[in-house]
């Protein structure tokens, strides 16, 4: 007993000097295993490990997952020194442990996705490896091929941190056979001396909403969930009345008049036209209402339209009649995922090696006909993936989303500052501020949380 | 008088049915779920779904039975650790009164610390020990309630064992700790099965720490259910599926387990 | 041989270290860092800033409308859990009552469930459109909105019943089994029955019982943090932001630990103080 009782003591003796210190450094950039110099400048692309590399990827479970991991063989066998081992998780795990990875001596992961709020946050500590010049080494790479506002979102204080992985901006999916529906056209002209169309301004929006709804149909069905999904959804209102977060100058005007127009209006579609008692809905709920039949419109994923096509999926007999277009006013929210290299895994090389090669134009246009979310321009007008994939259609209405989309917020508190917004938006829309009360509220916070460090 | 009796009987019957719909319904509507496609799924009131398999099939081919088998043995080792450290230290509290009534309460603080507060230590001590993504770093952040709760549970059972059984095993020519070992021990197994029993199911339901300390291969059966709530919604036919999964067994072990439990509780542990 | 310490001290020694290790470092740590401006993303720039976290937190409303939010909870749950449980108990206790035994094993089953799955489950129970009760109720003609801003808090309250109240149900079960029938024997023969000997013998019998099982449940409710996580997310508004899931966000969400940490450590004097003041009412009774 006294001799066990010593050693527990040495254990935790040595248990809390191993634990002292919880701060660690960025680490140096340790010799990795290849022969050539980590990150050197040279002209050529990095050359292949000498002896085996197991990368490690952190990974949301998703289906655009489930391709890339169809895809990686591919890879590990034209390059036998380099294995991929998958870490897929859902969403809300990731963030936390991506984080401790980085505040680690030495990295989990060797690869890691990045959601668009994170990436000036992440970039500014220092947590990611700058691909400029891995870019310029790699021939035939075409940066430039990926879509604007796509590609800027891995652009931080004028350095490449990200490779875009991909784009999730909205748009809007509507129950075409519906507006087609002579019966319904015929009304709608009666009532509005206009004809029946797919709405591009927000009182036409609202308008049409009100119009299914007399004839048994919800007009939308509306994502006004707390935080970030009501951020998400009615920025593309706020979009379409002219609006934004902050101006070119950087100067908050959410509080402005554009602003509480776009909400106004939102508010008036929720109230006469969207499903009661939906204040909590986010994705999930207003897919299954779609789904189900019950709401002709909905703003969302433009990639939900295959899957609400698909026969035998979740529409049951409904499913080829939904159509992509873009959201009212035409300018929509971006969302991205983005391919990142952490600051501190010894294996930037090879862990180059692969996302290039993923993200490369013949490998992106193999993932994208497989199903995933396009990136590139470059695929998005090829007629081979028109032909295999989804459809001209909705490769062109696509690309003109990406054109001219944004993201919810830039800068290193975006994740803080969309939960902030997101949280008086939905107290407007339930009736708890007032609108002008909510976005003078958020306008605030805003600024306060943008003025810090 | 019969006629009395027999209708409080209907009454009680009908409030106990009453509650036994309730409790049961969940269950039967989710084992429903588990049979319909996704798009039976979108429409809850159309009963003329054709069922289907694919859920079942699809989720005992995922890693939820791995991850059942995870919980199952992150469940039994911290247990058995709690038991292990804490029946000797309830002993102390209770036959010596060691560092008074105030470490009783510091036992039974020590289970109620929100768990935000522990968990980026605990990610930083686990790492640096090279535990993470093993089952070793859950166990040690559900030891951080489990153990005080069983220890704190302990105490009562102990206080209940009259001192005379380890005096007369002492008279016997046993040394104090062995007569704990040999004699007050076996007198309040029920009470270390309650109590096991306790901190198995608090281990079970963990999602917590589970989420933030696992990885691929140590995932849990929490995490792995919450897994289904993925960026495009949430999976409910094969989540469905995995409830089943998780709370079929529960229900049939409580068959036999129920009786037991009321009994070992009755013994000590609430009496404070 | 004398040993290096009493008995008594090494029989507590292993569950010290244990819990020294797996709680202390990381308490010390927390109140560290609760004493920085310690944010995840700028962890080389912390910089001690004594009270300021904590004061901070005097003047934050969305601090104390997660405190509110959790005490409104945990007194309705525990409450509604209390009631509940304490009927079922003295029905399942009842010698007339039949299939003792079925309704017992089959009423406990919910506490065995992971949380999360409970909530996962109820999310879609009670949901507006596609969930059956709604649905259901629709057909009655009533109309709740189970997650709309004035009884979101309540809904996840009762979830928490749903769940927890066979916890109570067998804590204060098996409580009544363990009391003593001479009380009751002696208040028969006294002409006592039906309600009155409840009130008069079984519930001061029970109090202490039933204490421990409130104090208990009352610590575990503090603590909701997946029917939040599952359903509503804080939401609508800020009605449903407990305050573990608060800490969750500013910590792990905004990467803000140093507030976190300080919301932390007011918790556990919160709790502490509750507790404390519990116990000195069980003191009280028992004497």
């Amino acid at each position: 007993m006294k001799g066990k009782l010593l050693i527990t003591i040495l254990l935790a003796l040595a248990l809390g000097i191993a634990a002292c210190g919880p701060k660690p450094t960025p680490a140096a950039t340790p010799a990795s295993e290849a022969e050539t110099p980590a990150a050197a400048a040279t002209t050529a692309p990095p050359a292949p490990p000498s002896e085996t590399v197991t990368l490690t990827v952190i990974m949301e479970q998703v289906p655009d997952y489930d391709i890339v991991a169809q895809l990686t063989p591919q890879f590990e066998a034209e390059n036998p020194n380099i294995k991929i081992k998958f870490d897929a998780m859902p969403y809300d795990a990731m963030r936390d442990k991506i984080l401790t990875s980085f505040l680690a001596p030495q990295a989990t992961y060797d690869i890691i996705i990045v959601d668009n709020p994170w990436m000036d946050e992440f970039a500014k500590a220092g947590f990611l490896t700058p691909l400029d010049e891995y870019i310029a080494a790699t021939p035939g790479y075409d940066f430039n091929d990926f879509v604007g506002p796509v590609r800027e979102i891995g652009v931080v204080d004028g350095k490449v941190y990200g490779v875009p992985y991909y784009n999730y901006a909205l748009g809007m999916i509507v129950r075409q056979d519906l507006f087609d529906n002579p019966d319904y056209q015929a009304k709608y002209q009666a009532k509005y001396g206009k004809p029946l169309t797919v709405p591009t301004t927000l009182e036409d929006y609202v308008q049409v909403g009100q119009f299914f709804k007399e004839q048994g149909i919800y007009g939308a069905a509306m994502q006004p969930q707390r935080g970030y999904k009501v951020f998400e959804e009615w920025k593309n209102w706020l979009y379409a009345a002219g609006g934004d977060l902050m101006d070119a100058q950087g100067n908050v005007i959410i509080d402005n008049e554009a602003a509480q127009k776009a909400l106004e209006l939102y508010i008036e579609m929720y109230k006469t036209a969207a499903p009661p008692d939906s204040l909590n809905w986010g994705f999930d709920e207003s897919l299954r209402s779609m789904a189900a039949g019950e709401s002709a419109t909905m703003i969302s994923y433009n990639w939900m339209l295959p899957t609400l096509n698909k026969p035998g999926g979740p529409a049951g007999d409904l499913a080829g009649k939904f159509a992509l277009y873009e959201v009212p006013g035409g300018k929509a929210v971006l969302g991205t995922w983005h391919w990142a290299i952490p600051h501190n895994t010894p294996n930037k090389d090879a862990a180059w090696m692969f996302v290039s090669w993923l993200t490369s134009k013949m490998v992106d246009k193999q993932r994208v006909i497989m199903g995933g979310a396009p990136t590139r321009v470059s695929v998005m007008t090829d007629t081979e993936v028109w032909e295999k994939g989804f459809g001209k259609g909705y490769y062109e209405t696509v690309l003109k989303i990406l054109e001219d989309a944004e993201p919810l917020a830039r800068g290193p508190h975006a994740e803080e500052i969309i939960n902030e917004v997101g949280t008086y938006l939905n107290s407007a829309v339930a009736g708890e501020m007032s609108v002008a009360q909510a976005l003078k509220a958020a306008a605030e916070k805003t600024r306060e949380i943008s003025a810090r460090p | 008088m019969i006629s009395r009796r027999l209708a409080t009987q209907a009454i009680i019957l009908l409030i106990l049915c009453l509650a036994l719909a309730i409790v049961i319904f969940p269950y039967l509507w989710t084992l429903l779920a588990s049979f319909k496609t996704e798009a039976a799924l979108n429409r809850p009131l159309d009963w003329n779904f054709t069922p289907t398999l694919a859920n079942w099939q699809a989720m005992l081919h995922s890693e939820i039975p791995r991850q059942v088998l995870n919980s199952i043995i992150v469940g039994a080792v911290t247990v058995l650790l709690s038991l292990l450290l804490g029946a000797p230290a309830a002993y102390s509290f209770s036959r010596f009164r060691t560092g008074g009534d105030g470490a009783r309460f510091a036992v039974l603080l020590a289970q109620m610390l929100p768990p935000a507060a522990l968990i980026v230590p605990l990610f930083l001590l686990m790492y640096t020990l090279r535990l993470l993504d093993t089952l070793w770093a859950v166990v040690a952040s559900h030891l951080t309630f489990i153990l005080p709760l069983v220890t704190w549970f302990l105490i009562g059972f102990f206080d209940d064992v009259p001192p005379e059984l380890e005096e007369q095993a002492m008279v016997d020519g046993c040394t104090q700790w062995q007569a704990f070992y040999r004699v007050v021990l076996p007198t309040i197994r029920p009470g270390l099965g309650a109590a096991a029993l306790f901190g198995f199911v608090l281990s079970w339901n963990d999602l917590f720490y589970a989420l933030l300390l696992t990885g691929k291969h140590s995932r849990t059966l929490p995490v792995g259910i919450a897994g289904y709530w993925t960026f495009r919604g949430i999976e409910m036919g094969q989540m469905s599926a995995a409830i089943i999964l998780a709370i079929g067994p529960v229900i049939i072990a409580s068959f036999f387990v129920q009786r037991y439990l009321v009994r070992g509780l009755g013994g000590g542990a609430v009496k404070g | 041989m004398q040993p290096l310490l009493h008995l008594k001290y090494r029989l507590l020694a292993p569950l010290v270290l244990v819990l020294g290790a797996v709680i202390g470092y990381p308490l010390a740590f927390s109140l560290w860092v609760s004493l920085h401006n310690y944010t995840l993303t700028a962890i080389g720039q912390a910089k001690l800033v004594g009270a300021a976290n904590y004061l901070g937190l005097l003047a934050n409303p969305s601090y104390w409308r997660a405190i509110g939010n959790t005490v409104t909870f945990v007194l309705v749950a525990v409450g509604l859990e209390l009631i509940l449980g304490f009927g079922l108990a003295l029905l399942l206790h009842h010698r007339a009552t039949p299939l003792r035994h079925l309704f017992r094993s089959l009423l406990l089953t919910p506490m065995f469930i992971t949380p999360i799955a409970v909530g996962l489950m109820f999310r879609f129970l009670l949901n507006s459109q596609l969930g059956i009760i709604p649905q259901a109720l629709k057909a009655l003609g009533i109309h709740v909105d189970w997650f709309g801003s004035r009884l979101a808090l309540f809904s996840l309250a009762l979830i928490d019943v749903w769940q927890w109240t066979p916890f109570m149900l067998l804590l204060l079960l098996a409580g009544l089994e363990a009391l003593p029938t001479e009380p009751f024997e002696a208040a028969r023969v006294d002409g006592a029955s039906g309600w009155n000997m409840v009130r008069y013998v079984t519930l001061p019998l029970m109090r202490p019982v039933i204490l421990a099982a409130v104090v208990i449940r009352m610590l575990d409710a503090f603590k909701v943090y997946e029917y939040v996580y599952a359903i509503t997310r804080g939401g609508p508004g800020e009605s449903t932001e407990t305050i573990q899931y608060h800490i969750y966000r500013v910590g792990f969400l905004y990467f803000r630990m140093g507030e976190a940490a300080a919301m932390a450590y007011t918790l556990i004097i919160v709790v502490l103080i509750l507790v404390i003041l519990l116990f000195y009412v069980l003191r009280r009774s028992a004497t």
